[in-house]
């Protein structure tokens, strides 16, 4: 197996009578940048210090480039590690922290200062060897951070909400930098976060994770499509589940409207149906014209520029969320309006409840 | 220092005080009227002294007494910050030598004594402005079961290190004074020939000895604590303190051969508020009856002649002064050592730190 | 929210004037009373060549350096390691720790050195289980000299020591150690890459005001020490209290001040918030 992989495999680990990483077992292709996303809680930010070595998992195996390296300390690991706070050292300058992981492994000296001024320039920090981490900007430590995790080559970068003290357009920035980077040296990405749209821009795939499990590991778009259940699809992004349960001919919504899933069953009589608000089509009507329509009244609606968000009640009191593009010659409905709303087949799941 | 130029004076020595004595000027309660104040060592000596001086004096006089404790250097900030305190001093002649010199004290009022004789007074320990109240002795005490084959008699003995090993001590200069003297007597100087005393002989005496030497005492307390815990096994020690010792059965004993006998004295501040009564008090204390009682108490000896018959024999064998004392014992020069005290102890610190 | 220049000032004002009244006056006073004493300029140049130059001040500023010196760096030997242990702690352990260093505190200095009399003695518990043991043949002289002097200064120093670099410690951010261990840092290089230079400031601020209570000492060496081992403060005491040569007592502790506050000067550039910690 290449130096890249990285596997966990049936990881746990309990505090006293809490199960913080319940059983999750995953496995990293060599140069993927991989994200573990989830709410606060939710053991996302224990798996990674398992994997880095820090906490020890009370059962189950890691194995970082093919070999298990479980009982192995963190120093054994040979990873790069960003930290949440950066964890730059304030006694040292910019140079002497990149420098940190070669000097301990007494790299020679020479190699050190070839190495950390490349690692500087991928960061693009040349010039600011000298200065002392209270001279940098919030942006400057953060890049100080990523320099250091990547200098000494490591085959896997383990990254812990690295963009979390930054504000939105550094760190809208900040998070093509470092997927480009990962890119360029072709190496494994571990990142953690919280923060659902910066999963969805830079993962090559995300496992989102809930109570310590592993709720769905998928590519951006698949997890984002076709959530396995509820809080998936409630987590990431906005989510419509309309209750639906199964009778004689098929499955009804609200009112006894036909649905029609693309995929996805109920597993007993009653569950949800899942759709994106950007998947429902509006226009003006008074009933719903076969599966996969619903007659409502717009309570509200937002205008957001490029589109425009309604909240539509439907019946038995069910409100769905539509976003309509702001297209070409797009007529706006106002509130109290009655409207027709319509989906495709294949846009929609059905989920437990 | 006294003979300097006088003209500061009176504001250096208000300033001067005031800046000292701040904390001691506060330090006792309001005097009550008539009260006399009394300077005294403190501890178990104001126990006895109250049961056969105080109590009595105030049954007698209807006068209170009240002892404070006071050290030398607030004695000296008091009168320097005009601000005196007290009525009796009752401290080591030394001391009231100094304050005699700086021009503190009142005349002894003998004329006037109506209890005591001040012809019985021992004509040594009589002076103008003080007289003493007892005296008490500096002794070779020695451990009698390390010395069971023979014990050193002598300070020449003492300064046998080969004849009578073991670790020793002598007194320092914090102490008020060190045993210079006895170094001059262990060198072969008679004890009538010690003053003005030869600082330099005395050194090298003392260097002679001082490899043997554990520590120089200077507290009352270290000596006898030294002496009793056999951190030392020969060394001057004050009669008084050995003989505590002693009586509560320690394997301790002592020669009285060459003794310095040192006087304790009283003085009166010539600013007291209470002259009257503190002159009263010294006059009282110091007639037969009440010398005895608190002697014998003190294991010190009287300076009133007429004290010693009022003792029994196995007392008398105790207490320092009287007869025996002018045959083996000598006592200390407090002139000289006050002419010489600053130089000696320049001298001494640096000869310690050799 | 910084304050301004009188609002400082006004918050330090019940301070100072407790600390100018009760300290710098009446010292200020003694000091320059006492040297009036001596008369003109001339006169009090040629008395303090004669106290400073004696030889006896000379050589008690070395004794009194070099103890100072010794018991510092004892007080950081056995204090680094308490203060460690302290900082990584707590709950129970941590007070017990801090009780067994701050308890001697509330007993007198004069208790605490009968106490270590009583044991270092001639025939103390010490010597008796040395000599039981058979360790040693004749009781070994541990107390009334530099050796007594030098245990008994840094027990009672220790705390200061211990409790300056706890403060410094405990400031270390123990993420900023697991970090240095995910970069591949031994226990060795944690501690002296990272551990060690981020409590630098404190060792140095520890050593400092250890070394200036140290030079001020009186009580213990006093008590424990041997015919030698004079201090300056003993000195100082000598002057006043024996032959109440208050001018000489006043050149003494000029110079003893003069140390002091030169040492204080260093002191607080190194106690400087801020700089050395992030």
């Amino acid at each position: 197996m290449a130096a890249g992989a990285v596997a966990l495999e049936g990881v746990t680990k309990r505090y006293g009578a809490e199960t913080v990483v319940a059983d999750v077992s995953l496995a990293i292709a060599p140069g993927e940048f991989f994200t573990l996303l989830g709410p606060s809680g939710s053991g996302k930010t224990t798996t990674l210090s398992i994997l880095a070595g820090f906490v020890t998992a009370d059962a189950g195996r890691v194995l970082l480039g093919g070999q298990d390296m479980t009982q192995v300390p963190p120093r054994g690991r040979g990873l790069g590690m960003v930290f949440q706070n950066y964890a730059i050292f304030p006694h040292l300058d910019v140079a002497g922290n990149v420098a940190f992981p070669l000097a301990v492994k007494r790299v020679p000296k020479a190699e050190i200062a070839t190495r950390v001024a490349e690692a500087l320039a991928l960061v693009k920090l040349t010039g600011f060897e000298g200065r002392y981490p209270r001279q940098l900007s919030g942006g400057q430590q953060q890049r100080v951070a990523l320099a250091r995790a990547i200098v000494a080559r490591p085959g896997i970068v383990l990254m812990d909400e690295p963009l979390g003290a930054l504000d939105k357009n550094l760190r809208y920035h900040m998070q093509v930098e470092i997927k480009e980077i990962s890119r360029r040296l072709g190496t494994t990405v571990i990142y953690v976060t919280h923060d659902q749209e910066e999963a969805l821009t830079m993962s090559d795939r995300i496992a989102i994770m809930e109570h310590g499990r592993i709720a769905q590991m998928g590519p951006p778009r698949e997890v984002y499509e076709r959530p396995d259940n509820a809080f998936v699809a409630a987590f990431l992004g906005e989510a419509n589940l309309l209750p639906a349960r199964r009778d004689g001919t098929g499955v009804a919504g609200p009112g006894g409207a036909r649905l029609e899933a693309g995929a996805g069953t109920l597993p007993g009589a009653e569950g949800l149906l899942f759709i994106r608000p950007e998947k429902l089509g509006i226009a003006p009507g008074t009933a719903a014209e076969g599966p996969n329509s619903l007659a409502g009244r717009v309570r509200h609606a937002s205008f957001l520029g490029n589109t425009v968000r309604y909240a539509v009640e439907v019946a038995e009191g069910a409100v769905l969320v539509c976003d309509a593009p702001n297209g070409a010659g797009t007529v706006l409905h106002a509130a109290g309006d009655s409207v027709l709303l319509r989906w495709r087949a294949e846009d929609c799941r059905l989920l437990a409840g | 220092m006294t003979d300097r130029p006088r003209i500061l004076r009176p504001s250096r020595r208000l300033l001067l005080g005031a800046a000292l004595a701040a904390p001691a000027l506060r330090a006792f309660p309001a005097r009550a009227a008539g009260e006399v104040i009394v300077r005294t060592p403190g501890g178990t000596y104001d126990d006895v002294m109250r049961r056969h001086v105080y109590d009595p004096f105030t049954k007698e006089t209807g006068i209170e007494v009240r002892p404070v404790a006071a050290t030398s250097a607030k004695l000296l900030a008091m009168f320097r910050a005009n601000n005196v305190e007290l009525d009796l001093i009752d401290t080591g002649d030394g001391q009231l030598l100094t304050l005699e010199r700086m021009g503190a004290l009142a005349p002894i009022a003998y004329d006037k004594w109506r209890w005591s004789k001040p012809e019985d007074i021992t004509a040594e320990v009589k002076n103008q402005y003080r007289v003493a109240n007892f005296v008490y002795c500096t002794v070779l005490g020695y451990n009698k079961e390390h010395f069971a084959g023979g014990a050193p008699d002598s300070w020449a003995d003492f300064w046998n290190a080969g004849k009578f090993p073991g670790p020793r001590m002598l007194s320092d200069m914090a102490s008020g004074s060190a045993n210079l003297e006895f170094a001059l007597l262990a060198d072969g100087v008679p004890k009538d020939k010690l003053y003005p005393l030869d600082v330099d002989r005395a050194l090298k005496a003392m260097d002679r000895i001082r490899p043997q030497i554990r520590r120089f005492w200077d507290t009352g307390a270290l000596s006898a604590q030294m002496l009793s815990d056999k951190e030392v096994v020969a060394g001057s020690i004050w009669n008084g303190r050995l003989q505590v010792l002693i009586d509560r059965k320690a394997p301790l004993a002592y020669t009285w051969n060459e003794h310095m006998i040192q006087v304790q004295a009283l003085g009166i501040f010539k600013d007291a508020k209470n002259i009257a009564g503190a002159q009263l008090l010294a006059d009282y204390m110091l007639q037969p009856e009440v010398q005895a009682k608190y002697s014998r108490d003190l294991i010190y000896g009287p300076t009133n002649t007429k004290a010693f018959p009022l003792l029994s024999e196995e007392e008398r064998a105790r207490a320092p002064g009287g007869e025996r004392s002018r045959q083996t014992g000598f006592y200390q020069n407090v002139t000289w050592w006050e002419d010489n005290r600053d130089r000696v102890n320049r001298i001494w610190s640096r000869w310690l730190q050799r | 929210m910084p304050l301004t220049l009188r609002a400082t000032l006004l918050l330090l004002l019940p301070a100072l004037l407790l600390l100018s009244g009760l300290f710098l006056l009446p010292i200020g006073w003694f000091l320059t009373a006492s040297i009036a004493e001596l008369g003109t300029w001339p006169e009090i140049l040629e008395e303090a060549e004669a106290v400073l130059l004696s030889g006896a001040v000379g050589r008690s500023l070395l004794t009194t350096g070099w103890i100072g010196l010794v018991v510092t760096l004892l007080t950081l030997l056995l204090g680094y390691p308490v203060s460690y242990a302290l900082s990584r702690v707590r709950g129970a352990a941590f007070t017990a720790i801090l009780l067994c260093i701050v308890l001697p505190y509330f007993t007198s200095t004069i208790v605490r050195t009968y106490a270590w009399m009583v044991l270092l003695g001639r025939n103390g518990l010490i010597n008796q289980i040395l000599l039981g043991l058979g360790l040693v043949a004749e009781p070994v002289n541990l107390l009334y000299n530099r050796t007594g002097v030098i245990i008994g200064m840094t027990y009672v120093l220790l705390p200061y020591m211990v409790l300056t670099l706890y403060a410094a410690m405990k400031a270390v951010d123990q993420r900023l150690l697991q970090a240095a261990e995910g970069m591949g840092a031994s226990p060795g290089q944690i501690f002296l890459r990272v551990f060690m230079p981020l409590t630098l400031h404190g060792v140095v601020a520890g050593l400092l005001i250890t070394f200036i209570l140290a030079i001020g000492f009186f009580v213990t060496p006093a008590l424990m020490g041997g015919p030698g081992d004079v201090m300056v403060a003993m000195l100082i005491e000598r002057e006043v209290e024996i032959t109440q040569n208050w001018p000489s007592a006043a050149l003494m502790t000029i110079v003893l001040l003069a140390v002091t506050l030169s040492l204080y000067a260093v002191y607080s550039r190194f106690a400087e918030p801020g700089e050395a910690v992030r």
